[in-house]
């Protein structure tokens, strides 16, 4: 009980770094959360265009505008070059068009005016860039044909509004357990960086020289002392687990109660443990409590980033998917995103996520049994 | 007595690892994960290559146009290459959706019709190309007959002896005026990489922790912070003196932390941070001497013990550097777009900032307005700081 209740008391006094810990993680994903229009129809993906516009707006021009603000987000910014440059550079806009003084003159003069735009580069500027040179080609050739101008405009109108047909075919709720995936990849961060943290803190407390002496000298054996500090780490590591799975269902509401939702806790539970085993390895071979701040940072900060956490797994490199194969936070990682996208739960779609958590476990075998061996090691004082 | 006192804060400064840790190698170490998870995102922006499925159907006029333009796109010689297309049947077809592996697939009943598995971009960019083909055919459809209807006026159509060879002559000419690239002009900037972000507010981070050098420089100095600044207290020298050694120390300490971070940066990383040396070091010092200023005053005002007094430098710096994007780039934009005030007293972001307007604007306006924001920053913080030191007196410590 002694020991159990020193646990208790550091933990206590190092409170306010776990709910910096956890605040993060709410803020980060309350910041992600997607709100859920669970549609089965087709809705197109909008790209945010800006047009600015130097003609009258007028026939051929005006329709063309028409035709970009039905089919896009039109942007709200200032039309200063500064707020545009800056709107480009940070995405909230993906293209702009500038349309010439007396475009419609000269285009009805045949004089093929320029159009310029500037764009990201990005899907969404493609996209664009399509719907923008689809209009100029069709008009051009309806113009050299031989047709008037209000003849152009109506023609293109008719054609322009020929949609084919689009048939959505997932029941999966795709926005909610993106969501969750999300909430659940970030709980890495969280709870590497609270288990670490504390474990460390308290270890090195409990290694402090005269501490450690009096510990020694009692008539406590070694092994129970051992067993102790192991449990007493367990029970708080399941403790802030249970805490982040409670907010997960505040958080993520009905999607929790389905079979994702198990397959999330179950996964979050495994790495739990494993992150409790990476504490009491670190734990034991930090000397000062200064030393733990970075390694925590280090560590936390540094998984997170290398195992899709901060920045999606598709999006990394692969190099740095390839060294985070011995990283046990990518297999966490890689269990939440294969939920995302299953449909249906079977030995075969369920294949893949077993031994992503077999990886965990085993990473969480090969931890203790290092521990064992550093500790068997420390165990003398000079 | 400047020199004897800078050489000596030096010395302790260089001895306090925790110290060297956070300033040398925290943001290194951060620099490198920036760089690892980072580098691959504007990559995936760009048009990738979109796996599809067309389902085997009999061919007939209705699905050979759409085939053929499919067929194009797909080809892998093409550098317009939009599709990677597998041609299947239906079943097929349903259980390379559910895994996955391509994004929608194309069938003809009557017309054709997609079916996808969630909307997205792609999704989007593919059903636009499937009703580019059946418009396109229309409106070639509708010039041609206006030409046709033309052209017979114009000419006498009993000397025209293969009529047939004049439509689809007119019918080509106009599928032709339909390709024509149309005149469209790219005039945005090259430099639009906004993951540069990151490492400008690294940069910024590492300015401003530089502000833990300078108050634990400071406490040196200070009598009811350290045994050391009683002892220097009680000493008959000017404490001006003693206190402007122990700064300078600090902001050398400061900008080789900053230089090793440049180096680090440019030469392993490859960080654009524009062209003109000059002026990224003028930036850096400045910003550093806003590290050293708010270091500085947290040193002199706040009377607490040196963890907190740390831990209030490092939240400051990490609010700030939250507020100018590094945990999410877009944060500097939206602060900035909905309140401009804030960024504006920001020294994080004035850092960010310079170095943004360095790299992506081609006048130096706005470079010029942060530098001069910095140094104002820094000398009334530092003026504050000085005011207050003055004559403090103790009559018990």
């Amino acid at each position: 009980m002694t020991i159990f209740k020193t646990f208790l008391k550091i933990a206590n006094k190092y409170k306010l770094t776990i709910i910096i810990y956890t605040v993060i993680l709410l803020a980060f994903s309350v910041a992600n959360m997607k709100s859920s229009d669970n549609s089965m129809s087709f809705i197109a993906t909008k790209p945010d265009i800006l047009i600015i516009n130097n003609d009258q707006k007028e026939g051929i021009t005006k329709s063309l505008i028409e035709y970009i603000q039905k089919n896009s987000n039109i942007a709200n910014i200032k039309e200063e070059e500064d707020a545009i440059n800056d709107a480009l550079f940070y995405r909230d806009i993906n293209y702009v068009i500038y349309i010439p003084n007396n475009y419609r003159q000269d285009f009805l003069d045949n004089k093929n005016p320029e159009i310029k735009i500037k764009s990201t580069g990005d899907y969404a500027a493609s996209l664009s860039e399509m719907m923008l040179k689809k209009y100029i080609q069709t008009a051009n050739t309806y113009k050299k044909a031989g047709y008037t101008e209000e003849e152009i405009i109506n023609n293109i109108e008719d054609i322009l509004l020929q949609q084919t047909e689009v048939e959505v075919t997932s029941k999966l709720d795709i926005d909610k357990l993106e969501n969750a995936t999300f909430y659940y990849n970030f709980q890495n961060y969280a709870l590497l960086a609270g288990c670490v943290f504390i474990i460390c803190i308290i270890l090195s407390s409990f290694k402090q020289e005269a501490i450690r002496k009096r510990t020694i000298v009692s008539s406590m054996k070694y092994r129970k002392y051992n067993r102790k500090m192991l449990l007493s780490s367990a029970l708080f590591a399941i403790i802030l687990w249970s805490f982040y799975i409670i907010i997960s269902f505040i958080l993520l509401g009905n999607i929790m109660f389905t079979k994702h939702g198990l397959v999330y806790i179950i996964n979050s539970f495994i790495f739990t443990i494993c992150a409790l085993t990476i504490g009491l390895l670190i734990g034991n071979i930090v000397k000062t409590k200064e030393a733990v701040n970075g390694i925590v940072n280090v560590v936390a900060l540094g998984s997170s980033f290398l195992c899709g956490v901060f920045v999606p797994i598709k999006w990394l490199p692969d190099s740095v998917l390839k060294v985070a194969h011995i990283l046990p936070s990518y297999w966490y990682v890689k269990t939440n995103e294969a939920l995302k996208t299953m449909e249906q739960f079977n030995t075969e779609t369920l294949k893949p996520i077993i031994i992503n958590m077999g990886v965990v476990v085993i990473f969480t075998v090969i931890f203790i049994i290092i521990n064992n061996i550093i500790s068997r090691k420390q165990r003398k004082i000079n | 007595m400047i020199a004897h006192s800078f050489k000596y804060t030096l010395k302790t400064l260089f001895k306090n690892r925790m110290l060297i840790f956070w300033i040398f190698a925290f943001p290194i170490i951060l620099g490198t994960l920036f760089n690892m998870a980072f580098s691959n995102i504007e990559n995936n922006e760009k048009m990738d290559i979109i796996d599809i499925a067309i389902i085997e159907t009999e061919e007939n006029e209705n699905n050979k146009i759409i085939k053929n333009a499919f067929e194009e796109l797909s080809d892998e010689n093409n550098e317009q290459r939009l599709f990677n297309t597998k041609y299947v049947t239906q079943e097929e077809a349903k259980t390379l959706l559910e895994n996955n592996q391509i994004i929608g697939y194309l069938q003809f009943d009557t017309t054709p019709k997609l079916v996808i598995n969630t909307n997205g971009i792609d999704q989007t960019i593919l059903k636009q190309v499937v009703e580019r083909i059946s418009q396109s055919e229309k409106t070639i459809q509708k010039a041609a007959e206006k030409r046709i209807e033309n052209t017979l006026k114009e000419i006498d159509f009993r000397e025209v002896n293969n009529i047939e060879a004049l439509y689809s002559q007119i019918y080509e000419d106009v599928a032709k005026i339909l390709e024509q690239e149309p005149n469209i002009q790219n005039i945005s900037s090259s430099n639009l990489s906004y993951t540069m972000i990151e490492f400008y507010t690294l940069i910024a981070m590492t300015c401003l922790y530089g502000g833990v050098i300078a108050t634990i420089a400071i406490n040196q100095n200070l009598p009811n912070m350290s045994a050391n600044g009683k002892r220097v207290a009680v000493s008959p020298t000017s404490k001006g003196r003693l206190i402007i050694g122990s700064t300078l120390a600090s902001y050398v300490i400061q900008l080789i932390g900053l230089l090793l971070l440049f180096l680090y940066t440019i030469i392993v990383l490859k960080i654009d941070y524009g062209n003109n040396l000059s002026l990224i070091v003028l930036l850096a010092l400045c910003g550093s001497l806003a590290g050293l200023s708010l270091g500085v005053i947290i040193g002199v005002i706040i009377k607490t013990n040196e963890t907190t007094k740390t831990g209030i430098i490092i939240s400051v710096t990490m609010l700030g550097c939250f507020l100018s994007g590094m945990m999410g780039m877009t944060m500097k934009y939206t602060i900035d777009k909905s309140m401009p005030i804030i960024n504006k007293l920001n020294p994080a972001a004035m850092i960010t900032d310079g170095f943004y307007s360095l790299y992506y604007y081609e006048t130096l306006d706005r470079y010029y307005f942060n530098i001069v924001s910095l140094l104002v920053f820094a000398f009334i913080i530092l003026g504050i700081s000085i005011f207050s030191l003055r004559r403090q007196k103790y009559d018990n410590i």
